[in-house]
């Protein structure tokens, strides 16, 4: 039949372009959504991306099985954040060829903090110093680690590096546009207190010059009457004014803190990914929310 | 709010609950593996070694094998024909007022049978 082979060559050709071309492309493994969202923006479809933490566990102290471990271990690039973060990454075993620390070429810009002081059996009193974890809320800081993720593609022949090039220089435009989004959102409001649920935002208060207090909420949840207590006194010690959620909560928490005197702001921090949209997008409208919410 | 004031203030909420990487595992736990046995070693992060602690070895499945307690000098050995290792283990080391944990896959076994 003179329309049989063409068929076959096209049934072919379809077979090979998908499922098994998908598992035969590079994995690169992510500790967090940024990383994972900037790696997908570099690679475009000629590698798997995964960011192997549940949704509903902190990227920061997610404690993986062997099972996931030995996932990691065979991808063909592990994309760490550094400064601390993620601390399942000092308890296994990673290739070193195979792994990149995004950040290592920052570490001067690095925040250090310090934690509650304890003593070891009868060891003197003393304190661990600590990094603040959540750089790539500073977009300049965000564009230096999608470099480096970039340089570790190339470098390990995950995807063309002319094509790496080109998506790295439309990243970093629009990295810059946050940043632009960012400074005219956060214009004026140097001395406006701010309270954050959570102390992630270390980053983008230094880089936009913010007077901000933490909290130790859980993200997303209604506050307890002890928590709405911690932020009363808070609100009374400093004059704060806005308070940034890390996830939208129940709106009777919205409706506490909105009582005393406060514009609720939900930042999402990207360690995980958002329900709708994607990394650009989130961080835009947390912005947006911002400059709304600024007296000017 | 005086700014200096605001400023002060923040700073320090944010040295007195940052989340942090190195303050989180004030306990360090490492392990290697010679094919023949799982050498465990955990020291305080000012470098003091463990001298009471339990070890705990565990499966895939997150199933107790083994509890061994450590010796003096913050090391145990955990013979790998006393345990099914074939889905890798999880190893614990529990100090009372500290806990951490290492991952030993079994890539990892394999890679050092082959060494």
């Amino acid at each position: 039949m003179p329309l049989l082979r063409p068929l076959l060559a096209v049934v072919m050709i379809l077979l090979a372009a998908s499922p098994v071309a998908a598992q035969d492309r590079p994995r690169v493994v992510a500790v967090n959504y940024a990383l994972q969202y900037f790696a997908e923006r570099l690679v475009g479809d000629t590698a798997e991306v995964i960011f192997p933490v549940p949704q509903d566990v902190d990227p920061s102290f997610w404690r993986p099985s062997i099972a996931d471990i030995s996932t990691i271990q065979s991808a063909d690039l592990i994309l760490l954040n550094g400064a601390g973060f993620a601390t399942w990454v000092d308890r296994v075993s990673l290739p070193r060829a195979k792994v990149a620390n995004t950040t290592a070429a920052i570490e001067d810009r690095f925040i250090r903090t310090e934690s509650i002081t304890h003593s070891h059996g009868d060891g003197d009193e003393h304190s661990h110093e600590g990094l603040a974890s959540y750089t790539w809320l500073d977009p300049m800081l965000a564009i230096a680690q999608a470099e480096a993720i970039a340089s570790a593609i190339t470098a390990r022949g995950i995807a063309p590096e002319d094509e790496v090039a080109n998506r790295l220089a439309a990243l970093r435009t629009d990295l810059e546009g946050l940043d632009t989004q960012a400074t005219r959102a956060f214009a004026g409001m140097q001395d406006i207190a701010m309270i954050a649920t959570h102390p992630r935002y270390q980053y983008l208060a230094r880089r936009y010059d913010l007077s901000l207090t933490s909290l130790e909420w859980e993200a997303g949840a209604m506050p307890t009457d002890a928590e709405r207590a911690e932020l009363v006194a808070l609100v009374a010690q400093t004059g704060a004014q806005v308070l940034i959620w890390e996830a939208e909560p129940p709106a009777d928490a919205f409706a506490i803190a909105a009582n005393l005197g406060l514009a609720n702001i939900v930042f999402p921090t990207l360690a995980h990914g958002v329900e709708e949209g994607d990394y650009m997008q989130a961080v835009a409208a947390a912005l947006t929310a911002m400059s709304d919410a600024s007296p000017q | 709010m005086d700014r200096t004031v605001i400023r002060a203030i923040a700073l320090a909420s944010i040295c007195a609950v940052a989340p942090m990487g190195a303050a989180a595992h004030q306990l360090t736990v490492f392990a290697t593996t010679d094919c023949e046995m799982v050498t465990v070693e955990a020291k305080f992060s000012n470098g003091n070694p463990v001298m009471l602690a339990d070890v705990r070895v565990l499966d895939g499945n997150n199933t107790l094998l083994l509890t061994l307690p450590i010796n003096e000098d913050g090391t145990v050995a955990v013979p790998l024909d006393s345990v099914d290792h074939s889905g890798g283990l999880v190893i614990e080391v529990d100090t009372g007022s500290h806990e951490n944990y290492w991952i030993v896959t079994p890539d990892d076994i394999a890679r050092s049978c082959q060494s």
